[in-house]
């Protein structure tokens, strides 16, 4: 027999520490926005994003991806420890005690809370080591004239340390689609970096992503 | 109702507002005091309530471990919390944005189906029996609209 009283006993159930209305406050008085526990938040304007693809693509050319991707693996190293300081605290829970729905559920949450768009996970092929992820109206991929190749190098360094941190083991992410290129969606696939390496190449060639997933596969 | 008053609010800017506006105003404003009213039986009637939906499940579902169980009333509090705020805003939308999106992404990864189905009967029944039916018109609603969301 379980007791409700107990259940309730700290009077709080917690839910959705990101849900929209009570994530974002904030003094405007003195100037600040602000998460709920206090961390400040700024909008970054759209021009602002192209400027600074436009500014590093001008001055460091074709190494302004692997600057990109690596500036969003610091973001990711960080984002990873915000974001699960904040969990452990609203769920008063260690991460090895969270279950991975709720997890998981959060990450969705904060993505679009922070208007970086809808995120889903998708665990398909867990089993085969590969997890993918599809990202919807993402603010950090920017067309590029004359581009050819996936444009979301922050989010894949992103996603590659947020799950390095995550899983404890060295991953990568690589991006498949890419909605720069009329795709509807961003797809990164995310697995040890020894078998995605090749996954460059594959799009050098053109290769579409579920031909990429199944040659990976193998 | 709380969006439409929104709406009514913001036109400060731009005028007066006519009598059939002001008639919405006024109407959710008197079935305030019911509103208050019923708002405080739920709370102060909370832990009883689920504790005789709980009681029940075992006889429902033999194989419910207490742990699903425990998992179950605890949605369910939250679901009977929001649904309790909604009524007093008068606003589906506030348990439907805040609660309901973030519980059917969770629900939807369990197979929690089952016990869920018998907890909203076991709820439903001790509302009625708790309740007078005008009471029930306010609140049935919205626990239906989580009912539907959650379940079907």
């Amino acid at each position: 027999m379980i007791s409700v009283a107990a259940l309730i006993k700290e009077n709080r159930i917690p839910s959705n520490f990101f849900d929209y209305n009570a994530y974002v406050k904030g003094d405007l008085e003195i100037g600040l926005l602000e998460n709920r526990r206090g961390d400040r938040l700024i909008a970054v304007p759209d021009t602002l994003i192209s400027s600074l693809y436009a500014g590093l693509a001008k001055e460091t050319g074709q190494a302004s991806r692997l600057v990109l991707f690596n500036c969003g693996k610091w973001w990711g190293k960080n984002f990873y420890t915000r974001f699960t300081e904040s969990l452990e605290e609203y769920y008063s829970q260690s991460l090895a005690e969270m279950d991975m729905i709720t997890f998981i559920q959060s990450l969705k949450e904060c993505w679009l809370t922070h208007g970086w768009g809808k995120f889903e996970f998708d665990p398909q092929h867990q089993a085969q080591g590969f997890i993918l992820v599809k990202t919807y109206n993402s603010p950090y991929v920017q067309v590029i004239a004359g581009n050819t190749l996936p444009t979301g190098y922050l989010e894949a360094g992103i996603l590659t340390s947020f799950f390095t941190r995550l899983t404890g083991r060295e991953l990568l992410a690589v991006q498949t689609t890419c909605e720069s290129l009329g795709a509807s969606y961003n797809t990164y696939i995310i697995g040890l970096p020894e078998r995605l390496q090749i996954v460059d190449s594959f799009l050098a060639e053109g290769l579409a992503h579920e031909t990429i997933l199944q040659r990976v596969l193998k | 109702m709380m969006p439409k008053i929104q709406e009514l609010i913001n036109q400060a800017q731009d005028r007066y507002l006519a009598t059939d506006e002001l008639g919405l105003m006024e109407s959710y404003i008197s079935s305030l005091p019911d509103r208050l009213q019923l708002y405080k039986l739920i709370r102060d009637r909370e832990i009883d309530i689920l504790q005789a939906v709980a009681n029940q499940v075992p006889a429902e579902l033999a194989n419910v471990t207490d742990e699903e169980l425990e998992s179950g009333i605890k949605n369910l509090i939250l679901v009977l919390r929001y649904s309790s705020m909604a009524m007093l805003l008068n606003d589906e939308n506030f348990l439907k944005q805040r609660l309901l999106n973030w519980l059917e992404g969770i629900m939807s990864m369990r197979d929690m189906r089952r016990l869920n189905e018998t907890l909203y009967k076991l709820l439903n029944q001790e509302l009625k029996k708790q309740f007078s039916s005008t009471q029930l018109l306010l609140i049935q609603p919205l626990i239906t609209a989580a009912q539907v969301t959650l379940i079907y």
